[in-house]
């Protein structure tokens, strides 16, 4: 049933590829603290509405529209911000929401220095929260800004970003990232800022002398993350931004201390594209494999069969919501494995045929059930798995080579033997006749 | 028949092995009746194929392992179902086989050795 | 010699022999019936299911034979079974009992009768049976004559230790392999009477039937060369013995070596050793005959002689010296636990845990062969009194088979035909002497007694006394209305003990029994024991041996029947609601099961062929939820299955099991697995007091999963142990349950995926539980820092 509705959204979201850039679907869920205005957000939200999602707003204690009916989600993504909001309704709980991504919803999620329902949640994405109340604090570059007001250089290395982001403006919580392979780092603050457990300066010698010891208790420094994204295995997407405001109109148009316009409004449309699977998606279309000289795929294959296997991979275009054919990955790994990988190869992009990797190879001689198996999983990108099984057996008793040349005086024994044994029963015979006629000569 | 198995004995001296292996072959060429002697040759004829098959497999090799163990059995069967013939036929074990007549034998061993080439067929390839 | 009952003596010799063969038939028929019937306990207390294990499979088997044809079959490769690594099925089986059916099977849809395979399969059995009791009667008709022959037939047919492996459904290798046990042994002591090279072919024409029907071949391979080599020791050569044992070995081993299971064995292996050396000892010697033949001097013979033994020594370390090297298989563990009762708990933990494989217990003698125990020494000893080659024969297959029936249950059912026989022998001499109408007088001499005798045959030139015979029928008409193994009580008296009585009337005269009271006695005696053994069958037969374990019974305190039907409910869910490529793990004991049933892949089953994987299986089964979840995942496990007889005292579950489990995993993983570690002070307990490893196990916890709620807060009691377990039961994270039966007996537990997040699953689960997790702290700062 679930799979089916599932189905049926993203037949939805098919249908409506014409005018929404995401990939899963376009619409969207918006709880927005009370407290934020609305306006105040107008060029992330109205930016998104431009690239065709509809927006569905709600504040977290309103109890509809629901989130889920039923178990089956009712938006493609859900946006929260309410950052210090401290009781929600029924049905947003740290639970319904990772419940939300496993049902492949999409979240946004705007954190703060306060403790909320929301920090035991990123918890559960091993992000690190610094105790309550120690908002991000840097006194670089100089600036008219509170400390807490902090423009953050944007590192271009990300692929989720565009290339050559002006740095933003961020006021919030930074987060310590665990080790989870599946977060995405975007967003990290800048060396020389720190977390700090009040807005005044007055605590920083404590900074200090925990940095004296160590590090110990220390929250500072460019390890810190303030925006992480989280792809989960399901390949839905989850980011956490330390603060709600670097999304505010007032911070996309703040100067920075330089002069220069901020990133904001870039950045958060590039974060808010990749949440909601508008790039970097990929999928497998489909995979074949069958012997080397045929076309189709074989019930089971033979030990030392040479096999052909073939991926079709095309990542998602959100200019003209299609997938396209693509080849760009060329890291991608073919295993062959029963229990342990039997074969690991490269599976290589078939030059001429856009989206088509293939690999030849020889099936061990071993049998037994075997899998193919493509795991394909970089951060940032969907995540590429497949696996198909396919039983490998011993060759069929007419399969063996059958009279070899070195085994030729074993057959001339055999049949000299037999033939011995004809002629002998022949003259047997006959010399029975004889015989018994001599007998009866000599009885006569 | 008699021939290379007088290799297998082994005397105190020479002279009487002579002796004895003479007065064997006199006495089996005497008293030996002609039909006897012609499962004999071919016994003989057995013995000689299956022993070039085994040198073969020592010298050369034993690949193809089932061929060999058909080939060589199809004359360690002949064999001993020729034997058993012969065994049957002589006139000297009359009062061991009462119920075996020299024909009946013959139809015994001549089913014998058809189950037997069925097998050794199945197996050689 | 007075008669010590009338007989009518207006009949003619032609007369009496041909209603006695009439008679001998009927007999037969009535013993078949008998055979069959008793069978079918089986199917009328239950139906028609196929049981226990093993059959399970060959009954799988049989039906890829019937639907695909003989070539598909041999070679099938199976990858559900032993997933992943597969099982190539053509060429680890005994195809014999599956061609049988397929042939039957095949036979009778050409001749339109469209029987279901299923049928053909559980009826198989019973089918065989008619045919071994022939087998037998023929068999010891060579040994004595047909009243015994027709007495050991009965016993045959109804004795339990033949039952328990051959009721209707118990669709095993066993079924089919006693009867051509019995032929070929038939056949060999055939072609050693005659010294026809045809019984020996025929010998090794069903030795290679047997072959391929059932591993327990070898012990023909064995019991015959050991016939020969006895007989060749007591200097009973001759040209028979040659003849006979030369055309089955040749035939018989080239046959056995078609078979792909058997492959080069008869050649390679240890346990064939015998055989080829008896046949090359055959050769020299009837050489050596022959050259005698030629030669006449003693000297030379003398000469002759040490040759031969020291060709036979030469041959002897030729074997050993080859064991050495390399080319001949040393004897293998299931063979070494046979003289070493001890080994295979040592060494080999998964030979050892099988039920079957256990010392038998010596109420179970009793059990299986009732009176036929007592008469079996007797027997053996009537063997000695004629010692012919055939008899030496059955000595030679009565100590051997009371030696491995005694190390094994399960080779209860090699002993049971040579007791059937030898009792059968027993009886029917005891028989003889008693139902013998003359009477020894001491004062006549031998023509008065042959005046008296009713027909007036000069019992020194007629064997048979036709009025004897037809006596004895009378007797044996009556006693078949009561009873079918009495049928055969009054089969005509023999050849060989009228001879013996006689032919040498003079002295035995003096021995003979007078009267007809000492008779009644006797007689009535053994019928009384008879008519006992015919009950206790019956009882047997139709309280121990019939369940299918498939399907259990209880009696409730009314008396009432309830059958409990959780194994296929549970098969049944599985086949119903689970992926088709779902793997299921079990403890091996429910592989065929499962894929016979459930028709699902498992990771290990009855075929124990790679202990490795099964030591797998016990290691997941024996380690905590963490440990066992890597192990799960890697095999692809969707679910896990267990056998939980706490609740109803089904006492063969998987935690009386488990030890087993504990056991086999550790003799591969010494370091992760510790036997002692489930002991509890010495005490393998479930209960509070139970060792932390054994409560931590995932087995203990699927078993007492949710238990407690069963008894709304009472203490629980585990019905099979008797202990009370704590009330606050076992809590998993890594599996879930999915499916429990209705008495608990099955319980299905699914394997979680992955969490979504790639959490541990135990903190994913404490999430969703909505416990409050610690709070962390940046890991490393200082290496981040510095780097």
């Amino acid at each position: 049933m679930r799979l089916l509705s599932s189905a049926l959204v993203t037949l939805l979201a098919l249908t409506k590829l014409s005018f929404a850039s995401s990939s899963s679907g376009d619409s969207v869920l918006v709880v927005l603290d009370p407290s934020l205005d609305r306006e105040n957000y107008s060029i992330f939200f109205g930016g998104l509405e431009k690239r065709g999602y509809s927006l569905t707003f709600r504040a977290p204690k309103d109890a509809s529209p629901a989130i889920t009916d039923y178990g089956v989600p009712n938006y493609d993504h859900v946006i929260l911000f309410a950052p210090e909001t401290k009781s929600y309704a029924q049905d947003i709980t740290p639970q319904s929401l990772v419940g939300l991504l496993s049902e492949n919803t999409n979240l946004l999620i705007a954190l703060s220095p306060k403790q909320t329902p929301l920090t035991s949640l990123a918890t559960e994405f091993s992000l690190i929260l610094p105790p309550p109340d120690t908002p991000l604090i840097s006194h670089h570059p100089a600036r008219s800004e509170p400390q807490t007001t902090i423009p953050v250089p944007v590192s271009s290395s990300s692929p989720i970003l565009t290339p050559g982001i002006p740095p933003v403006w961020f006021t919030g919580a930074p987060h310590a990232l665990g080790s989870t392979p599946m977060l995405v780092p975007i967003l990290r603050a800048p060396a020389e800022s720190f977390a700090a457990d009040s807005t005044s300066d007055a605590d920083s010698d404590a900074l200090v002398s925990a940095s004296e010891k160590g590090g110990e208790g220390l929250w500072a420094g460019s390890q810190m993350g303030l925006v992480t994204g989280f792809q989960t295995n399901v390949n839905s997407r989850v980011v956490f931004a330390g603060g709600v405001k670097m999304f505010s109109d007032e911070y996309a148009r703040k100067e920075l201390p330089s002069g220069e316009a901020p990133g904001n409004a870039l950045f958060v449309k590039d974060v808010a594209a990749w949440v909601f699977q508008e790039k970097m998606k990929l999928r497998i279309d489909a995979v074949d494999h069958h012997r080397v000289g045929e076309s189709s795929a074989p019930e089971m294959y033979t030990t030392n069969d040479e096999i052909v296997y073939t991926a079709h991979i095309s990542a998602y275009d959100s200019r003209t919501s299609t997938w396209k054919p693509y080849s760009g990955i060329d890291d991608l790994q073919l295993e062959f494995t029963m229990l342990d990988p039997h074969i690991r190869t490269s599976l290589p992009v078939v030059a001429g045929s856009p989206g088509t990797y293939q690999v030849q190879f020889r099936a061990p001689d071993r049998h037994g059930v075997f899998k193919f198996v493509l795991n394909w999983k970089r951060k940032g990108y969907s995540y590429l798995e497949s696996s198909t099984t396919v039983p490998v057996v011993p060759p069929r008793h007419d399969q063996y080579p059958r009279f070899l040349s070195a085994a030729w005086p074993y057959y001339a024994g055999a049949i000299s033997t037999s033939v011995g044994f004809f002629l002998f029963s022949a003259l047997w015979l006959a010399g029975d006749v004889k015989g018994e006629r001599k007998k009866g000569s000599k009885a006569e | 028949m008699a021939g290379p198995k007088s290799s297998s004995k082994s005397s105190p001296t020479s002279s009487e092995i002579s002796v004895a292996v003479s007065t064997l072959w006199k006495s089996y060429i005497d008293q030996t009746p002609d039909r006897l002697k012609f499962i004999d040759a071919f016994l003989a004829f057995i013995v000689l194929s299956g022993v070039l098959q085994f040198a073969y497999c020592v010298l050369v090799t034993n690949f193809p392992f089932n061929a060999f163990l058909a080939g060589f059995a199809s004359s360690v069967g002949q064999f001993v179902l020729t034997a058993s013939l012969r065994a049957q036929v002589n006139p000297e074990n009359k009062s061991e086989f009462k119920e075996v007549s020299p024909e009946r034998a013959f139809a015994d061993f001549a089913l014998g050795s058809i189950v037997l080439h069925f097998f050794v067929f199945n197996f050689l390839g | 010699m007075p008669a010590a009952y009338p007989l009518p003596s207006d009949l003619s010799p032609a007369t009496v022999t041909n209603t006695a063969s009439l008679l001998r038939i009927i007999a037969l028929a009535l013993i078949s019936g008998a055979a069959i019937a008793s069978r079918l306990f089986a199917v009328i207390n239950f139906e028609s299911i196929i049981h226990e294990f093993d059959p399970w499979f060959n009954y799988r088997a049989t039906k890829v034979l019937a639907s695909q044809g003989f070539y598909e079959f041999w070679n099938w490769f199976d990858p559900t079974a032993w997933y992943p690594l597969g099982r190539v099925v053509g060429g680890t089986i005994y195809p014999g009992l599956m061609a049988t059916s397929g042939v039957i099977y095949n036979l009778l849809h050409a001749l339109n009768l469209p029987v279901d395979i299923r049928n053909i399969c559980v009826l198989l059995a019973p089918g065989f049976s008619a045919l071994t009791a022939w087998a037998t009667y023929m068999f010891t008709k060579e040994l004595k004559d047909e009243s015994a022959g027709l007495l050991a037939a009965a016993f045959i047919g109804i004795v339990p230790g033949y039952i328990s492996r051959s009721v209707a459904g118990s669709y095993d290798n066993e079924a089919i392999a006693i009867f051509l046990l019995m032929f070929t042994f038939y056949a060999w002591i055939k072609a050693l009477k005659q010294g026809s090279a045809f019984w020996g072919t025929v010998a090794a024409v069903f030795y290679f039937y047997m072959v391929a029907a059932w591993g327990g071949y070898a012990f023909i391979t064995n019991m015959i060369p050991l016939h020969a080599l006895v007989l060749l020791l007591m200097g009973r050569f001759t040209g028979r013995l040659y003849v006979a044992y030369s055309s089955w070995y040749a035939i018989g081993t080239l046959s056995s070596m078609q078979v792909p299971f058997v492959g080069f064995q008869p050649i390679r292996t240890s346990e064939h050793m015998a055989a080829l050396g008896v046949f090359g000892l055959l050769q020299i010697v009837a050489f050596a005959q022959l050259v005698r033949a030629h030669v006449s001097s003693k000297q030379f013979q003398e000469l002759l002689f040490t040759a031969v033994i020291s060709l036979g020594l030469i041959g002897f370390f030729g074997i050993v010296g080859l064991t050495y090297k390399g080319w001949i298989a040393p004897w293998t563990g299931r063979f070494y636990s046979l003289w070493d009762t001890g080994y295979a708990k040592k060494y080999i933990p998964i030979i050892a845990s099988v039920s079957e494989h256990q010392p038998t217990a010596w109420p179970s003698f009793f059990m299986d062969l009732h009176f036929l125990i007592f008469l079996f020494p007797a027997g053996v000893v009537m063997c000695f009194r004629t010692l012919r080659d055939e008899h030496v024969f059955v000595i030679i297959y009565a100590v051997v088979a009371s030696y491995f029936a005694g190390v094994m249950v399960r080779l209860m059912l090699t002993l049971t035909p040579v007791v059937c026989v030898s009792a059968a022998v027993a009886l029917s001499s005891l028989m003889d002497t008693y139902l013998d109408p003359t009477e020894p007088n001491a004062e006549d001499d031998t023509s008065d007694s042959s005046s008296t005798h009713p027909t007036g045959t000069t019992p020194t030139t007629t064997p048979a006394t036709p009025a004897t015979n037809k006596k004895a029928k009378k007797n044996k008409e009556k006693e078949k209305e009561k009873e079918s193994t009495g049928g055969v009580l009054g089969e005509l008296v023999s050849n060989v003990a009228s001879s013996a009585v006689a032919a040498k009337s003079a002295p035995t005269a003096e021995k003979g029994v007078f009267g007809i009271d000492t008779r009644l006695i006797v007689l009535l005696n053994s019928l009384g024991l008879l008519l006992f053994f015919v009950v206790h069958c019956t009882w047997a037969t139709s309280n121990a041996y019939s369940s299918p374990s498939v399907v259990l019974s209880s009696t409730g305190s009314d008396g009432s029947k309830n059958l409990i039907d959780d194994f296929r409910e549970a098969y049944h869910w599985l086949r119903q609601n689970t992926a088709e490529d779902a793997v299921v793990m079990s403890w091996w004991d429910y592989g065929y099961q499962i894929a016979g049933m459930a028709d699902r892949p498992t990771l290990v089953d009855n075929n124990t062929w790679n202990n490795t994987h099964i030591a797998t299986v016990g290691k997941a089964m024996a380690s905590p939820e963490d440990i066992a979840y890597p192990i799960l995942r890697k095999h692809d496990v969707s679910y896990v299955l267990i056998i939980f007889g706490g609740l109803i005292g089904y006492s063969g579950d998987d935690i009386n099991k488990f030890l087993w489990m504990v056991r086999i995993a550790q003799g591969v993983w010494p370091d992760e697995i510790q036997e002692p570690n489930y002991f509890n002070r010495g005490e393998y307990r479930v209960d509070s007091e139970a060792a932390p490893a054994m409560r931590d196990s995932l087995m203990y916890k699927m078993s007492y999963y949710r238990f407690a709620e069963l008894f709304g807060g009472q203490q629980p009691v585990d019905r099979v142990r008797g202990q009370h377990v704590p009330i606050q039961g076992p809590t998993l994270d890594y599996l879930e349950e999915a499916y429990t039966s209705e008495n608990w007996i099955v319980r299905i537990y699914e394997v979680k995926k992955d969490d979504v997040l790639g959490r541990d699953l135990k903190i994913a689960n404490a999430f969703n539980q909505g416990k409050k997790r610690k709070r962390t702290k940046p890991v490393s700062r200082r290496k981040a820092i510095s780097a």
